[in-house]
């Protein structure tokens, strides 16, 4: 198992909109332990592939208290949503922002597991939200796009700030 | 996704506040409470989490009357911080100065440094006036910090003890523990007796033993060994009211979190048991709790992920000698040990509830051999989960018979037996033993 890199805003490699995974061989069973360690790595209740740079539809999510019940969704689709509730989200590719998004807050999803059989699933709570945030990064999608215009500002300055601070270049391409 | 790693136990239990309110989660759910390093910082935080939630309602009435003027929506952090200041104040022996000065200051860690007067005044004035907000909420419907319309559930179904039973939810639960009897329990008490627990046995359920101080299972000696199992002793009652013998086919339809299934397991592991759970992710509970208890490779065990209410999809044919219907519901009967329910049910998930065992019952009874008993369980007080729905079940199926049994816990019901939360120190708990006639 080996821990992956994971991308940070500005990386435009985060805009990637995913494939489908077509094949559930080998590869595919290491990726998803790669990501899962690097899930549990980086203190993350949820990881998509574009996160590590990896274009194609799956994602490992681990939202029990004890960390210890990871779960893979590959090739997901929302296919019914209702309600609609509103959480603190935080991002592994958006450092040090927290803010509150509204997502649906029940959703039935179809995925496939790792051997390629598919499942249907109803989710609610944290592990609805989890799954909504990490599929929008499979369509290239981050959670402060949905922030208002005045709140990005923030994010932007904040992040402007954590960069200049850390030596890196100012944060612009995305936000 | 990550979510804000915090690291003070007031403003964590502002965040499991806001998972529990505002994201619909249940405490159990709730990580924030592992961000803290600390054990007497994680602690805290549930104590004040717990607190606020047990008495949310009337917190909340108290906050109104003392607040010159309601704080916007978007503030609901400033109102908590509030709400937990009046819960130390008034129910918790927490030092007053801190209570106040430490709430106050936390409106700075949140970003709203205005708030800090706000809060200060309130908490001063509750200081100030604290006997005379007390007489008024007394006389207010608020003070039994319950919803109205599960108040008026409660009245409605338990005319004499609606009180006691509002006042028994409120009252957090203590410490029990199932002792396995395939271990010698006297070793097992004498364990958590050297390790500094004071060990008190049920006055009615044996193998139940009640331990304090209250500690996490880490702490217990025998846990990761298997010896014992943190559960209620009014779910411990389950495996007894089986009658289990050997060869048995045994039924388990609501499986997680596997409390029940090891139970029948340690008390008669010649069962042939067929456990099924709906739930994939509570299915790994099952899973773990058995491992533990070392049965996991218990010969003619099964595991099924599946729908109980659909048993064409993984039934093999053969009738069961025994099933245990522990059914979903309401979970009215163990609010004081999960306070959240109180905020997170609303009558329609009752009805849901109602409606889902209804569906339980109807397909799995014809899974009971002629003569087998379904013992029919459910952690509510609701009679539309438990003697009402027994009794419409009765009366739709002429084949079943609800068999009398000599209990020294609970009240008789017509049919069945309820135990109301904090009676004999137990949980709110109903069951219904059904035999099939030939």
């Amino acid at each position: 198992m080996a821990k992956l890199e994971i991308l940070e805003i500005p990386d435009v490699r985060l805009r990637t909109i995913a494939r489908p995974v077509e094949a559930f061989d080998a590869d595919l069973v290491q990726l998803v332990a790669d990501m899962t360690e690097t899930m549990y790595g980086a203190a993350g209740i949820g990881l998509a592939a574009t996160q590590v740079n990896v274009h194609r539809r799956l994602l490992v999510l681990d939202v029990s208290e004890s960390q210890d019940q990871p779960r893979v969704y590959i090739n997901p689709e929302i296919i019914s949503a209702e309600g609609s509730e509103t959480c603190e989200e935080g991002c592994l590719s958006v450092p040090g922002i927290y803010a509150e998004v509204s997502r649906a807050e029940k959703v039935r999803v179809s995925a496939q597991n790792p051997d390629g059989s598919s499942f249907e699933e109803d989710l609610d709570g944290m592990h609805a939200i989890c799954l909504q945030h990490e599929i929008d990064h499979l369509d290239g999608k981050l959670f402060v796009d949905y922030l208002s215009p005045l709140k990005r500002r923030m994010v932007t300055k904040k992040l402007e700030k954590q960069r200049k601070i850390s030596g890196q270049k100012p944060a612009r391409a995305v936000l | 996704m990550n979510k804000k790693p915090v690291a003070n136990a007031r403003l964590t239990a502002l965040k499991m506040l806001a998972g529990v309110l505002d994201c619909r989660q249940n405490l159990a759910e709730s990580e924030q409470e592992n961000t803290l390093a600390d054990a007497r910082d994680r602690a805290f935080a549930r104590h004040l989490a717990f607190g606020v939630l047990r008495w949310l309602n009337a917190l909340e009435w108290l906050a109104g009357g003392l607040l010159k003027k309601p704080l916007r929506k978007k503030d609901r952090d400033i109102e908590r911080l509030i709400l937990i200041g009046l819960f130390q104040l008034w129910k918790s022996d927490s030092a007053a100065h801190a209570a106040v000065n430490e709430n106050a200051e936390s409106a700075r860690k949140v970003g709203k440094p205005w708030a800090v007067p706000v809060i200060n005044a309130v908490l001063r004035r509750f200081q100030r006036e604290r006997t005379e907000w007390i007489a008024r909420l007394d006389s207010k419907d608020e003070r039994y910090a319950h919803p109205f319309w599960l108040l008026d559930a409660f009245k409605a179904d338990w005319p004499e003890d609606w009180q006691s039973i509002a006042a028994a939810n409120n009252e957090p639960g203590a410490l029990w523990l199932r002792l396995n009897q395939q271990f010698d329990q006297e070793e097992t008490s004498k364990g958590l007796a050297a390790a500094g627990f004071h060990v008190q046995p049920h006055a009615v359920i044996p193998g139940a033993v009640n331990v304090s101080p209250a500690a996490g299972v880490g702490d217990l000696p025998g846990f990761a060994s298997g010896r014992l199992s943190v559960q209620d002793p009014a779910a411990q009652l389950a495996a007894g009211l089986l009658e289990l013998a050997p060869g048995q086919r045994v039924l388990d339809a609501c499986a997680a979190p596997g409390g029940k299934t090891g139970h029948i397991l340690e008390s008669e592991p010649g069962v042939a048991l067929t456990a099924v759970e709906l739930n994939q992710a509570r299915m790994e509970r099952v899973k773990e709790n058995l491992s533990r208890l070392g049965l996991a490779g218990t010969a003619q065990l099964q595991l099924i992920t599946g729908d109980s209410s659909a048993p064409d999809t993984w039934w093999d044919g053969n009738p069961f000698d025994r099933i245990l219907l522990d059914a979903p519901c309401s979970a009215t009967g163990v609010i004081r040990r999960h306070p959240e329910i109180k905020w997170l049910r609303n009558p329609s998930q009752v009805a849901d509830a109602a409606a889902r065992q209804v569906r339980l019952l109807t397909s799995l009874w014809p899974l009971l051999t002629p003569g087998g008993i379904l013992l029919y369980a459910t952690c509510s007080v609701l009679q539309v989960e438990n003697s009402r729905q027994i009794q419409r079940f009765l009366a739709n199926h002429p084949d079943a018979e609800s068999l009398e049994f000599p209990a020294t816990w609970g009240r008789k019901q017509d049919p069945g037996q309820q135990i109301l939360p904090g009676e004999q120190d137990l949980d709110g708990f109903y069951y219904a033993r059904l035999r099939k006639n030939p």
